[in-house]
């Protein structure tokens, strides 16, 4: 259970999101390449993002989108 | 031609506001898809999204003319959804729940991993653990205000700073509501993969 690296767990969301300095992503990156308990854990979180994205999505009916378009104004 | 006739500048404008009006219409339903597909996950139900996504393109429909042309529709449209879900009875909520969470970011891989016979198995087999109803589940699990900013950050892709302006709060606030709605979301697909 866990690899006990407890920074490199607190970087992860904001490493992922792409909003550290780069003086911050460098050490991360450091951390990474000596660590892979961290860097499984780190694809195992891009990974769920992509997940749940598509697990979660259910397109709408073409009744509903029918719908809208006869809210159209200009339509009238 | 009688004196009450428009003027030939008039005419123009009349015309000119018809074309923007119908570009407006026709920019806003092509964005359809995308605003209800994050409607779908700020409510519980098909049919509550339904309503919310209609009565958002009468109310823009409307009121296009509040729209400033160049600046984000979906952000726009979205802003509009938002307050319209408030307005029917969704109250933000007064406190956020506000316990430390114990559940750090690496709980769900440690607790998935775990149930796994395999001493160190790649992470693709470790996200195999989880269904997709697993996932639908916990994010309605997710109390609202971190659920309306998990929502649109990472399912509807809105930037941290285009989430703060849907949502009317700060980009920290968005920030610091994400990182704990993941959690929470993590914490919830964890309970569901295990026990369920």
């Amino acid at each position: 259970m866990g690899c006990g690296c407890s920074d490199c767990e607190k970087m992860m969301q904001p490493y992922l999101d792409g909003v550290l300095s780069d003086e911050q992503i460098r050490e991360a990156k450091e951390h990474l390449a000596r660590c892979p308990g961290c860097e499984k854990r780190y694809r195992f979180e891009e990974s769920l993002r992509r997940f749940v994205r598509v697990a979660v999505d259910e397109p709408m009916t073409p009744e509903l989108k029918a719908r809208l378009a006869g809210l159209r104004t200009s339509a009238r | 031609m009688s004196e009450s006739a428009p003027t030939a500048a008039e005419t123009r404008r009349i015309a000119e506001e018809a074309r923007d009006r119908v570009r407006f219409e026709e920019e806003a339903l092509e964005l359809s898809d995308q605003v209800y597909r994050v409607a779908r996950r700020l409510v519980t139900t098909r049919e509550e999204a339904e309503d919310l996504v209609q009565d958002t393109y009468a109310r823009a429909f409307r009121s296009w003319q509040q729209y400033q042309p160049g600046t984000n529709l979906r952000a726009w449209l979205l802003r509009i959804l938002t307050n319209l879900n408030i307005d029917r009875g969704r109250r933000a909520q007064r406190a956020p729940e506000q316990q430390p969470l114990e559940e750090g970011d690496y709980y769900l891989y440690n607790r998935l991993e775990s149930t796994i016979q395999d001493d160190n198995p790649d992470e693709e087999r470790v996200l195999e653990r989880l269904s997709q109803n697993a996932v639908v589940e916990a994010l309605a699990e997710v109390p609202h205000d971190f659920r309306d900013v998990l929502v649109l950050v990472d399912i509807g892709e809105f930037s941290y700073a285009e989430a703060a302006q849907i949502l009317d709060i700060p980009v920290g606030t968005v920030m610091s509501r994400l990182h704990r709605g993941r959690r929470i979301l993590k914490r919830e697909l964890a309970e569901k993969a295990v026990t369920g």
